[in-house]
């Protein structure tokens, strides 16, 4: 074992590092927005949007993450050649940024949906009781308060996609697990840098999950 | 661009001897499934056991115990996979480090890094599983146990563990069904389990979408009727009276 | 005001509300009382249509509730409503909860919201909160904040769902307090309590439900006099509740 290839490789492992927390921040952020739409769905009094919702949930809960990756990674260029009608070149980083959004969505829409649950329907009578529409609702009372809530859940999920997001090695984005495969190989250290690369993603999500307990801990009072 | 849609591809020749791309997922799924199963029984003994010694009043024991479940839950899975598939084996004693790179073949020993992988990544989060089990019994009944005149083991064995593992079996269907779709992380190793195959139809026959959507349904399907399955289950097990199942 | 015609409700199978009908001038105070379960806070309910119904009708001040063209929202904001568990908004500070709606159900400005708002808290004594969240007030406090938030919104006629009902004892007189200024200034009410001095002081007629029916409906004078003259389920009723 010889760790002392590790510090000139630094630079080209915080690209990966940098990699990996765009993939991750965009998947999370997407993911919420587009899961919460799904969790307003999948509650709304409509039964077609309820069962679209939920089919989108159910569908996307009982596939592996690494399909959605491979399978998006090979059919985006070819939807997009279908929709705009030419060869529009997609890069693997947009196609796993998509991936991760519709995968996590379906993720974020059960967490925000139990969220929404949890609020007394007290609530939403006084609400109603004032006059607020179906989505002035939602929007001004139901929702600060269900996020409020879900918070911790929220960057529980998150903390799982920072770990999946090294799911992309398979189509070759470098990401950080990638960048350090690929130094480690270069001079022939790979077993080194696997388990830097080990480390530090452990002692990332470590902290990361320590903080959400000790906030969930600070909400509860 | 036009694409050829064509269902009927899964029962042409691959090319390779006289298999159909048919033959492929029939192989692929036979890993699939073959690997969770290994990996659930390695996963739910181990798991099981870390599960009791996070609840048992023993410092060491209970430390030793959510220091596994920390590990193996704060490093991604392929970064484990990586760790049992390459460097692991260049830890082991000459012997057995010639066995494992020369004598078996490249399948097996990706195999068991897998297994063993898949099996040690789900134990952590059984664990955690099987001691919310545990703690979510009524406290009355250790003390009910003990007051019988129980021993630790006595007690675990036939008044907690019980009663903990039905209250459990909707969360461990779910980490049964997570070893499922875990299990396609093999396919970045080389073995040629249902993602892989399926990866391989894509590139060979070049119908992308007939093939992913395959794999799709086959996941999809799998899913459910585990599901159904262990719900079944649940209710055979069901204690009347005491925990009330599905139905709503 | 209000106008109750032939109501009839059923969850499934079982009918929880059986042509129910009476009226509600304007001005008037109703106490409706009954056993738990005999339908009066889901009957109150309906008057904003916050719990729907199979038959009949509601008309408020001129609106009917079963005509699907009836813009619900818009009838719900100039009924007030109080409710048991205060439902104030926990997330919001007790100056936004009184102002949210009047700006964005009423539209109006911010300043004019928050005059109106603070001058309802004056009322009901608790300007000195105005900044707190509903979660660090009483009981008491919480819903004398929710009556000054219905009244924010000029309505016409504030329905009461057993405002005192989750209160500690000594936090009831409080609300009553600010129920009964309410009813002297001539504001139309409807309230479900089982404050029975409360009907005595101020009601003008009280109804009385058992098992999804209105049995009585009649002035206060004529309920609280003659007991004997009253149905045996009443007399039941009048019985267990004034013992005391």
């Amino acid at each position: 074992m010889d760790f002392s290839g590790v510090i000139p490789a630094i630079p080209g492992l915080w690209n990966g590092m940098i990699m990996t927390l765009q993939l991750m921040v965009m998947g999370v952020v997407g993911g919420i927005v587009l899961g919460t739409l799904l969790a307003l769905m999948r509650l709304s009094p409509s039964k077609w949007l309820s069962r679209i919702a939920g089919a989108y949930v159910n569908y996307f809960r009982s596939i592996p993450l690494l399909l959605v990756i491979t399978w998006f990674y090979l059919a985006v260029p070819f939807v997009l050649r279908w929709i705009t009608g030419q060869d529009t070149p997609v890069g693997a980083f947009t196609s796993c940024v998509v991936a991760f959004m519709m995968f996590e969505a379906a993720y974020f829409c059960e967490i925000v949906r139990a969220g929404v649950q949890s609020i007394s329907r007290g609530q939403m009578g006084a609400a109603q009781a004032l006059g607020m529409t179906y989505g002035q609702m939602m929007r001004l009372i139901i929702l600060p308060q269900a996020f409020r809530k879900m918070t911790p859940l929220l960057l529980q999920q998150s903390i799982i996609l920072f770990q999946d997001t090294s799911l992309v090695y398979t189509v070759g984005l470098v990401d950080f697990l990638n960048s350090a495969r690929s130094s480690g190989d270069i001079i022939g250290r790979s077993n080194e840098f696997l388990i830097v690369a080990g480390l530090v993603y452990f002692t990332i999500s470590f902290a990361a999950s320590r903080l959400v307990k000790l906030m969930q801990k600070r909400l509860a009072v | 661009m036009n694409y050829n849609w064509d269902w009927s591809v899964f029962f042409k020749s691959t090319g390779v001897g006289s298999e159909t791309y048919l033959d492929w997922y029939i192989s692929g799924l036979g890993w699939t499934i073959g690997i969770s199963i290994v990996a659930w029984i390695i996963a739910l003994i181990l798991g099981s056991v870390l599960g009791v010694m996070r609840t048992v009043p023993n410092r060491i024991v209970s430390t030793i115990a959510t220091v596994y479940v920390e590990t193996f839950r704060n490093v991604p899975l392929l970064v484990q996979l990586f760790i049992w598939y390459f460097l692991v084996p260049d830890l082991l004693p000459d012997n057995l480090q010639e066995w494992y790179k020369q004598d078996l073949n490249p399948t097996t020993s990706a195999f068991l890094s897998v297994v063993v992988c898949l099996g040690l990544f789900t134990a952590a989060r059984v664990c955690e599983q099987v001691r919310t089990g545990i703690q979510a019994l009524p406290r009355g009944q250790e003390s009910a146990a003990r007051a019988m005149g129980f021993k630790l083991p006595q007690i675990y064995w036939n008044v907690l563990l019980p009663q903990a593992y039905r209250i459990i079996i909707p969360p461990l269907t779910s980490e049964f069904l997570n070893v499922f779709k875990n299990s396609s992380v093999a396919s970045l190793i080389g073995l040629m389990e249902l993602l892989a195959q399926t990866k391989q139809t894509a590139e060979f026959s070049a119908n992308l979408f007939e093939a992913f959507t395959l794999a799709t349904l086959i996941y999809f399907t799998l899913n459910m009727s585990l599901m159904l399955f262990m719900r079944l289950i649940e209710k055979k097990v069901a204690v009347p009276g005491l925990i009330s199942v599905g139905g709503k | 005001m209000i106008s109750i015609k032939n109501i009839n409700k059923w969850y499934g199978d079982f009918q929880v509300l059986t042509d129910c009908s009476t009226e509600v001038k304007k001005g008037e105070v109703i106490v409706v009382c009954g056993p738990s379960g005999s339908g009066k806070s889901t009957l109150i309910k309906c008057v904003n249509a916050l719990e729907p119904f199979q038959k009949g009708d509601i008309v408020v001040d001129g609106t009917s509730i079963a005509d699907p063209k009836t813009n619900l929202p818009k009838l719900r904001s100039r009924v007030g409503m109080v409710f048991q568990h205060f439902e104030l908004f926990p997330h919001l500070t007790i100056t936004e909860n009184l102002t949210i709606a009047q700006i964005k159900v009423l539209g109006r400005s911010k300043e004019e919201a928050t005059n109106k708002g603070l001058q309802l808290l004056e009322r009901v004594g608790l300007s000195a909160h105005a900044h707190k969240h509903p979660g660090q007030l009483s009981g008491g406090q919480q819903q004398r904040v929710a009556i000054a938030r219905a009244l924010a919104m000029d309505p016409v006629v504030m329905l009461f769902d057993e405002p005192t009902s989750a209160l500690d004892p000594e936090m009831v007189n409080e609300v009553l307090d600010v129920m009964v200024q309410l009813a002297h200034e001539g504001m139309t009410m409807m309230c479900v309590t089982h404050e029975m001095g409360f009907a005595r002081k101020v009601a003008d007629r009280v109804i009385f439900m058992d098992k999804g029916q209105i049995i009585e409906d009649c002035v206060k004078e004529e309920f609280f006099g003659d007991v004997s003259a009253r149905s045996e389920r009443a007399q039941h009723f009048l019985n267990k509740i004034l013992q005391h």
